[in-house]
């Protein structure tokens, strides 16, 4: 069982740097699919787990809406907006690939010594998965700071998300309610930048953000 | 005579079953696409076939052009001596001699440059400075994971890995080892000139890296070189065969020479399950733009990296 959550979790940090290392939308947003299958397997595999052990179905109930949610409704919402708005082959990102993979690899190991001489609750699994899942937060971070398009921020932003997701439901977890009320906002939210998009493009006539610097009347 | 057992066996194993890996990816292509492909022992007809033939050498070309083939075989046979096939043969490790052999390698891929620069075709130079961009990316990610599988074990010599791979719980199984494994089989793709970074099938010259090299050769040098690549791509098969998959512990027997049977057969299953995992690897993937095979080099150096860390959190 644990080797197995040690295996997921590494999984969905190698996830995070698929996601960095890929150029196209299309392909970063599938790595973000891929991100969130993995993660609604963690949390199958928990839910089982608990289901049999102490009764409680609610993280079962979670897996399911992460499956909804995260693996289906968000990447089909963000396709058909990228779909929408015009597209043209451009340079994406800020720093080229290369570096930015290094630097997510800095990252790793930032967070590696943040940890590492934390004692107490953080001992053995958890600090491992406290580890890579505050990996893929800081990595999230640094997706939506290097991407020039606005879908690349709202996929960091999402990425960003799974990572705490992963930190909750692999340590101690969150109240049910919580972590559905979590789910729910990040819906919204997404919706509400998917529209933002739509607005940047049609004032703009394009998603980089570059241009929002410039003044419109 | 221990010694000398090994030799033989090790040299016998490298150079009779390295043409056959390369048949057997040809095939599963050649499947793939729903053709019948060249015989699986193609290559084999095709090294004795150039035996036989003459060379033509330019004459602007100097000693290193005749020598190259040479250094590159007996450098490549070198290294392979290092990676024992069975963890029944009783080889001659020491410490650090993982490293020597990637080094090894290497000089033998210095005289292979050198030997496409030497006749001054423009193909061969541009051969030779993309086969050694593409050695100098894919360096560090191969040394950071070899040392942290010797991080694993304490020592950095093939054979006591090996060992220490068949203690305890299943090797691979550990996270930070899928890592590694990944990332060696990035480097693997990349060494031996396989699809995301160089197409073997392809003679178009200005896509080829290795073939590029080695345009000016024939005959009877083309053979050795032919004969080192398929070597050297066993080689690196090999190292993820025996330092990744330590099958060997289901072998009990208490004699000596029965052992050493089986676990021959062993590794003759282990090389090919990991030659089709090539094969599928090179069918799923495209060849990469030249200038996207750092991304490559850096993802693989990624994942050797996080598999470097995983050691100092998980531990063994």
């Amino acid at each position: 069982m644990e080797t197995c959550l040690d295996f997921l979790s590494l999984l969905i940090l190698v996830s995070s740097f698929v996601l960095v290392s890929s150029k196209r939308i299309s392909s970063y947003i599938t790595a973000f699919k891929m991100q969130s299958l993995v993660l609604a397997v963690a949390a199958g595999l928990l839910g089982i787990h608990n289901l049999f052990v102490e009764g409680l179905p609610d993280v079962l109930i979670l897996c399911v809406f992460i499956v909804i949610l995260k693996v289906v409704y968000i990447p089909r919402l963000l396709r058909t907006t990228y779909q929408k708005v015009e597209y043209r082959v451009e340079k994406d990102f800020f720093l080229n690939i290369p570096i930015s993979i290094l630097i997510c690899a800095g990252l790793v190991l930032l967070t590696y010594f943040c940890l590492y001489n934390l004692e107490g609750i953080l001992s053995g699994h958890l600090r491992f998965y406290f580890m890579n899942s505050l990996s893929v937060v800081l990595i999230g971070l640094f997706f939506m700071i290097t991407r020039k398009k606005a879908i690349g921020q709202i996929v960091g932003f999402l990425v960003l998300e799974n990572g705490m997701f992963t930190m909750a439901l692999l340590s101690y977890g969150m109240p049910f309610i919580i972590d559905l009320g979590i789910l729910v906002d990040l819906l919204t939210a997404v919706m509400i930048m998917g529209m933002l998009v739509f607005r940047i493009n049609e004032t703009f006539e394009s998603i980089d953000i570059n241009r929002l610097r410039k003044l419109r009347g | 005579m221990n010694t000398v057992l090994y030799i033989l066996i090790q040299l016998g194993v490298f150079v009779l079953l390295a043409p056959l890996v390369n048949g057997v990816i040809k095939k599963v292509k050649a499947f793939s696409q729903k053709r019948k492909g060249p015989p699986l022992a193609q290559l084999y007809y095709d090294l004795s076939k150039l035996l036989k033939k003459d060379c033509v050498i330019s004459d602007t070309a100097s000693w290193v052009f005749t020598a190259a083939p040479y250094i590159f075989l007996v450098t490549t046979l070198l290294a392979a001596l290092f990676v024992p096939v069975t963890v029944f043969l009783q080889p001659f490790s020491f410490q650090g001699d993982i490293i020597l052999a990637i080094y090894i390698l290497a000089l033998g891929r210095f005289f292979m440059t050198l030997a496409g620069l030497d006749t001054g075709s423009t193909f061969g130079g541009m051969g030779s400075s993309r086969e050694m961009m593409i050695a100098s990316l894919m360096e560090p990610a191969l040394l950071v994971a070899v040392l942290t599988l010797g991080l694993h074990s304490g020592s950095t010599s093939v054979f006591a890995i090996m060992h220490k791979g068949m203690e305890g719980v299943p090797y691979l199984f550990h996270p930070a080892n899928i890592l590694l494994f990944a990332a060696i089989l990035i480097i693997l793709l990349a060494e031996t000139a396989r699809i995301p970074v160089d197409d073997p099938a392809t003679h178009l010259e200005l896509t080829m890296v290795h073939e590029a090299m080695l345009l000016e050769y024939s005959g009877r040098h083309l053979a050795l070189i032919e004969l080192a690549a398929s070597v050297k791509q066993l080689f690196f098969i090999t190292v993820l065969a025996n330092l990744f998959l330590p099958l060997e512990v289901f072998i009990h027997t208490d004699i000596h020479t029965i052992a050493l049977i089986l676990g021959l057969g062993l590794y003759f299953l282990k090389v090919m399950a990991l030659t089709l995992l090539v094969a599928l690897v090179e069918l799923y993937t495209v060849k990469l733009r030249f200038f996207s095979v750092p991304n490559l080099a850096a993802a693989s150096f990624a994942l050797a990296f996080l598999g470097f860390i995983q050691y100092f959190v998980v531990g063994r």
